[in-house]
């Protein structure tokens, strides 16, 4: 009890003022301009996909376009509640990359279902996951930086959000980006990478945000 | 806390205080010893002292507290039994220091009957009467003319030469 008293005068003692970490919803603002900006930059340099104009009345596109935007946001949204120990106390909404998950696989089931005939294979494969990869690094090292200086009770799901987040933008990129109109292909070398992407975050957040 | 988020140090020393008072049943209803209570509260509170740029006084406290302590708790129970098992043997190691099997055994109920009708009369009877008749030793001395106390020196002296032949 002595040692309780001593601590809790220490910790008094050392308690000067400090600056409140901001609200969660401009935590994940922030992050999403940042990582939109990213994103357009990156396809300033690397260029959009010639057939976009026409691509842009397929609707199975705009829907996964708009199902991966989806998943950006809410893994955004709760990586940075699942920064705060008490998940700011909106726990609900901490799970929404659940349901945008749902959604986006509903799109990828219907979209293949759709592909009929299937659109040919493009010549490439593994390729793909490696651009996504390259271009989610910065993003995903970034997310965990920022991420470390607050106090994550949940790392394994706060990481896994900041993968999911970091390889969202890369996926958007190369759909934007790669003239490609196989579901087949885009299911096996950009979703799939992407989901084990997110469950090595959930073995890189306890590393990473243990605190 | 507000205030002790400001620089108040005795608004800080304060809420300290009432988040241990609180701390202290829920861990006690949690760990075995006080001293595991203490040790793990330090924990908390340093932690509490460490995230506190994470609460920004605008939403309850309790829970915020309550998150930070069962975050450490279940860190602490994780680290105490993963030592615990550290230091358990492991049933494949014990089975070489275990000489004999323990559940089946050479000696049957008709070995030590012929042991005990080998023993002299006297015992052999005695033996016979209380583990085969149910007899008590001072019925048994009272059917065979014998004071209580004897009997039971001449039962022990004869579960003493049993044993032996028995370990052979």
């Amino acid at each position: 009890m002595g040692n309780v008293d001593e601590l809790i005068d220490k910790l008094a003692r050392d308690g000067a003022a400090i600056k409140p970490a901001p609200h969660p919803y401009m935590l994940s603002l922030k992050w999403m301009g940042w990582a939109a900006a990213y994103l357009i930059v990156s396809l300033m340099f690397s260029g959009f996909r010639p057939d976009l104009a026409s691509k842009l009345h397929d609707p199975w596109f705009i829907a996964e376009i708009g199902a991966l935007a989806g998943i950006f946001v809410a893994t955004s949204l709760s990586a940075s509640l699942l920064s705060f120990p008490d998940i700011h106390q909106m726990r609900r909404i901490a799970f929404a990359p659940v349901v945008t998950f749902a959604l986006f696989v509903l799109v990828m089931l219907f979209a293949w279902r759709a592909d009929n005939p299937p659109a040919p294979l493009p010549v490439h494969s593994f390729q793909c996951t490696l651009g996504i990869t390259m271009l989610s690094l910065l993003p995903a090292a970034w997310m965990f930086y920022v991420m470390r200086k607050f106090a994550s009770t949940h790392y394994h799901l706060a990481g896994c959000c900041a993968l999911l987040f970091a390889f969202s933008i890369g996926a958007i990129w190369l759909r934007l980006y790669e003239v490609n109109n196989s579901i087949m292909h885009v299911i096996e070398w950009h979703y799939l990478p992407m989901i084990a992407f997110g469950i090595i975050g959930l073995w890189l957040g306890k590393v990473m945000l243990k605190w | 806390m507000r205030l002790s988020l400001d620089g108040d140090k005795r608004a800080y020393a304060e809420i300290l205080q009432e988040t241990s008072r609180f701390l202290r049943p829920f861990l006690a209803k949690r760990l075995s010893f006080t001293n595991e209570v203490d040790d793990l509260l330090q924990e908390i509170l340093i932690s509490i002292h460490k995230a506190r740029h994470t609460y920004d006084g605008n939403r309850p406290y309790r829970p915020w507290v309550y998150a930070i302590a069962r975050f450490r708790l279940q860190d602490y129970l994780r680290a105490h039994y993963a030592d615990q098992l550290h230091h358990a043997s492991d049933l494949s190691e014990m089975e070489e220091y275990l000489h004999e099997n323990v559940t089946e055994t050479d000696i049957s109920y008709e070995y030590i009957s012929r042991e005990v009708e080998k023993l002299p009369e006297k015992q052999a009877m005695i033996l016979r009467l209380m583990h085969q008749e149910g007899y008590t030793a001072k019925e048994v001395a009272e059917k065979i003319g014998m004071n209580e106390s004897a009997v039971k020196v001449a039962a022990h002296r004869a579960y003493k030469v049993l044993r032996q032949k028995l370990e052979r």
